[in-house]
């Protein structure tokens, strides 16, 4: 019997991934950081593309998700850990398996705060979702803020260094994965049903709400986990690292790769990441462009820069 | 703000002023929202940094007159609120018209483009920097027993007072009122009857923007550390401000900003005052959760 | 007699101050198609929505198949058998004509959504028996050589059979058509009568038709029920309808007088 295709690319994937991994020791230091840096990236963009693309509602609070996938893996790996392990350093093994443990800890908690999030907000519909959204993602913010067994304002420091290439890149295959596979399916036709008219799309049955909440939580998952997977990785979390800005960042990632189109969204997570290495020089007017870009490119091509047609709805 | 913690009455009363003080603010900008969301239909993120740059507006200006003035702190105030107006006319004309007409999700993210570019083209322009804002109006302490009333205090809500009265007699004593209500109500059928529709939108956000410039100006009197972001949260507050009288709705904007200003100074004051700037997101979730048309909007039915 | 397919009681709705539809009774057999016909704003369209859950009823009751309808979302009643179409065509613009129906085909999808990710057996089977039945349906109405094209590039004509067919998908028991024939010039209504016969026919669906054609209505409807101003003044066979003084005047004044030669 044959795999299906999509579970051929996912094993092709998580098989690169850690081959490049098991040589990431000769990479430049510099060059793998940015490398782990857009892979986080595109795990964001393409899970906040099915919320925002795909399904049509526009949700500013992704990185709040992302917060609570930091926090809460970096509480299993920091405070869980010892405990299995006691003092002596866990062998790799031990060692992945309580990173992979942490990661689905922090996706499940963010997916969970996803679900309670989005059911009362997703009956609202536009300007009114984006706003909810950016207030729940201040106010989780604002939470951590607070909590001062894990750092409070000051931040969580003394994360440990568990992110590899494998491990990212194996979830950018996951994630990629997940969502191409369902949206691709007849039940996955419904999201982009429900972004288009929600009333037709009652009308032949389908349960918009219940599309919608789904992919939220899906969405929150994967955000959580980008959150894990970025907390080991620079080995501490800046609670205001996770501000409506950065919500931000993740949108204009969506947008700029055309709000759908998944391809288009990881070549513009690629972009986005490097542009601000590439800009370094000018860093200080980085924003300023950033900002120029985001108006221009909804005035002149509102369908995203990199909006390819790849026919019959592809991707 | 000095307050005394004596008689309870004495402190009720203070924070009163207080409250008041911060609400007529928050009133003025919130009432800009309003009108723009009434007349497009959408929220302009822009609005808030309109605000601080009325404030620098004022910075810059407040620099050439001299300081304690009452021609001095009413002319700095008066060309703030040109600059603002200006300034907002253009906002429209570049960023939003061309969008017109099309998915209001696109003019959204236009919006807060244009509201980053303000917020860091000020930090590369001006600074990160706080800086201190001029005492442009003449200064004194009331004091009437143990509560002190300023009055830069006085002068905020006198100022607020006055504008908002302006704006009602704008709305609804003048043609040009009149149109913006028209547009608000139906567009299309608007035009029909002869109304132009650009010159009543930018004139809304002529409107709105002197606003919120005068907002700015009034704000930085009462907190005098101004910088490039500091239209952030007032904006965020006097938007949920808007929401929660009624989007769309100008005496709501003015209810909400006032009831919202009282909440922030009453909880400010007591022992839960971390969480102040909280209490304007929870406001935002609640009444966006439980009764979106806010206290004095109506439900809207859409057509099938 | 068998109880009816569906039933309305005293079905009313008030906007505030407007009662758009007034205590109408309607009762459709099983089977039967009927129209439902009345000037500008009588409230058909209205009617349809309280039908479908997309307005609650301020009063009375709709029964179809033996459940009360009171209370049910619109995608429940959708799942109960009733499909429908839209006065203002409300496709799927950006999906292609063959995901158009194929979304259709969810009420009748026999995997969860979790197998669209392990892709074993019973989801391709699924998947294939859905292609299948889109396919058929395309074919059946002439649109299979659209099959990729975006829903909104199709012309008028087209498109207002695609939403059809998209309805049809669902597997109804009773089928709801908003003005099908708006926009349509003479020879398309023509098409658009034999289309609704051949598909009350060959799908053994119960047809509802709110029309403004003449042509259209006496064509093909069995039973006709008038509208005015919310209230039900008439109902019976297409002769009976014609005939019937108070129908006439209402419709008096306007260029749908039954006896005019328009249509």
């Amino acid at each position: 019997m044959r795999l299906p295709r999509q579970h051929l690319a996912l094993a092709a994937g998580i098989l690169g991934a850690v081959i490049v991994s098991l040589f990431s020791n000769s990479l430049d230091a510099y060059l793998l950081d940015v490398a782990l840096g857009i892979g986080i990236n595109i795990i964001l963009a393409v899970s906040l593309n099915l919320v925002n693309g795909h399904t049509g509602q526009f949700s500013l609070g992704h990185a709040g998700f992302m917060s609570i996938g930091a926090y809460l893996s970096a509480a299993c790996t920091v405070f869980i850990g010892p405990q299995l392990f006691g003092s002596a350093a866990p062998g790799a093994l031990a060692q992945n398996l309580l990173f992979l443990g942490a990661l689905l800890v922090g996706g499940l908690c963010a997916a969970f705060a996803g679900l309670l999030v989005g059911i009362p907000s997703l009956r609202l519909k536009g300007d009114y979702l984006a706003l909810v959204t950016l207030g729940f993602g201040e106010i989780i913010r604002v939470i951590f803020q607070n909590i001062d067994k894990l750092g409070g304002a000051l931040g969580f420091n003394g994360v440990p260094a568990y992110t590899t290439f494998g491990w990212t890149y194996t979830w950018v295959a996951l994630t990629i994965f997940t969502v191409t596979c369902l949206v691709n399916s007849t039940y996955g036709r419904g999201f982009l049903a429900t972004h288009d008219d929600e009333i037709a799309s009652e009308s032949i049955g389908l349960n918009t709400t219940r599309y919608k909440i789904t992919a939220f939580t899906i969405g929150a998952f994967f955000a959580g986990v980008a959150g894990g997977l970025f907390a080991h990785l620079k080995l501490s979390i800046d609670p205001r690292g996770f501000d409506f800005m950065r919500s931000i960042e993740i949108v204009v990632m969506v947008i700029l790769g055309g709000m759908g189109n998944t391809l288009g969204v990881i070549l513009a997570a690629v972009l986005l990441t490097l542009l601000p290495e590439v800009l370094r020089p000018i860093a200080e007017y980085r924003m300023v462009l950033y900002s120029f870009l985001l108006i221009v490119l909804m005035i002149a091509r509102p369908q995203g820069l990199l909006n390819f047609r790849l026919g019959k709805n592809r991707l | 703000m000095i307050f005394t913690a004596d008689a309870p009455v004495t402190e009720f009363l203070q924070q009163l002023i207080n409250g008041l003080s911060l609400g007529a603010i928050y009133a003025l900008l919130a009432l800009g929202y309003t009108m723009v969301y009434g007349v497009l239909r959408f929220i302009n993120f822009a609005h808030a940094d309109v605000f601080m740059i009325g404030s620098f507006a004022g910075y810059y200006l407040g620099q050439h007159v001299p300081a304690g003035t009452l021609w001095g702190g009413m002319s700095v105030l008066l060309a703030a609120m040109l600059i603002c107006a200006v300034l907002g006319v253009a906002i429209e004309r570049f960023a939003y018209r061309p969008l017109r007409g099309g998915p209001t999700l696109n003019v959204l993210i236009t919006a807060i483009g244009v509201s980053l570019l303000l917020e860091n083209g000020g930090q590369l322009v001006f600074g990160a920097t706080p800086r201190t804002f001029p005492q442009i109006f003449p200064f004194t302490r009331f004091q009437f027993g143990h509560l002190i009333v300023s009055s830069n205090q006085l002068v905020v809500i006198a100022v607020a007072a006055f504008l908002i009265a302006a704006l009602q007699l704008i709305i609804y004593r003048t043609r040009m009122g009149m149109a913006m209500r028209a547009v608000s109500l139906n567009p299309k059928a608007a035009q029909l009857v002869g109304v132009n529709i650009n010159t009543v939108i930018a004139f809304t956000f002529a409107l709105g923007s002197a606003l919120a410039g005068a907002g700015g100006i009034l704000y930085s009197m009462n907190y005098p550390s101004i910088d490039p972001l500091m239209g952030v949260m007032p904006g965020l507050k006097a938007f949920t401000a808007a929401i929660l009288g009624g989007i769309g709705n100008i005496p709501g904007a003015a209810l909400g900003g006032l009831i919202l200003g009282g909440a922030e100074t009453f909880i400010g004051g007591s022992q839960f005052s971390t969480y102040k700037d909280a209490i304007a997101f929870g406001i935002l979730i609640v009444i966006l959760l439980f009764r979106p048309s806010g206290l004095l909007g109506r439900r809207t039915i859409e057509k099938v | 007699m068998s109880a009816p397919l569906l039933q309305l009681d005293q079905a009313t709705i008030r906007f505030g101050g407007l009662t758009a539809v007034n205590a109408v009774d309607l009762a459709l057999a099983e089977g039967s198609l009927c129209g439902l016909i009345g000037p500008n704003g009588a409230g058909k369209t209205t009617v349809f929505n309280i039908i479908t859950g997309v307005y609650a009823p301020t009063s009375g009751r709709i029964t179809f198949a033996g459940h009360d309808l009171a209370d049910h979302s619109v995608n429940a009643i959708a799942a109960l058998g009733i499909a429908r179409t839209f006065q203002n065509i409300r496709l799927f613009g950006r999906l292609s004509v063959f995901d158009n129906v194929r979304v259709a085909c969810n009420l009748h999808r026999a995997t969860n959504p979790f197998q669209a990710l392990v892709r074993g057996c019973a989801f391709r089977a699924d998947e294939a028996a859905a292609a299948k039945r889109t396919e058929e349906l395309l074919e059946i109405f002439n649109l299979g050589r659209f099959r990729d094209a975006p829903a909104k590039s199709l012309p008028y004509g087209e498109q207002r059979r695609l939403e059809i067919v998209r309805a049809l998908a669902t597997q109804p028991r009773l089928l709801l058509l908003d003005e099908p024939a708006a926009g349509m010039n003479p020879s398309e209504k023509v098409e658009l009568v034999r289309l609704i016969q051949q598909i009350h026919r060959q799908f053994n669906l119960t047809i509802l038709l709110v029309e403004h054609s003449m042509r259209v209505v006496m064509g093909v409807c069995q039973t006709i029920a008038v509208l005015d101003y919310g209230v039900k003044i008439a109902e019976g066979t297409p002769d009976e309808i014609r005939r019937d003084p108070k129908v006439i005047e209402a419709y008096l004044g306007e260029d749908h007088g039954a006896n005019s030669a328009h249509h």
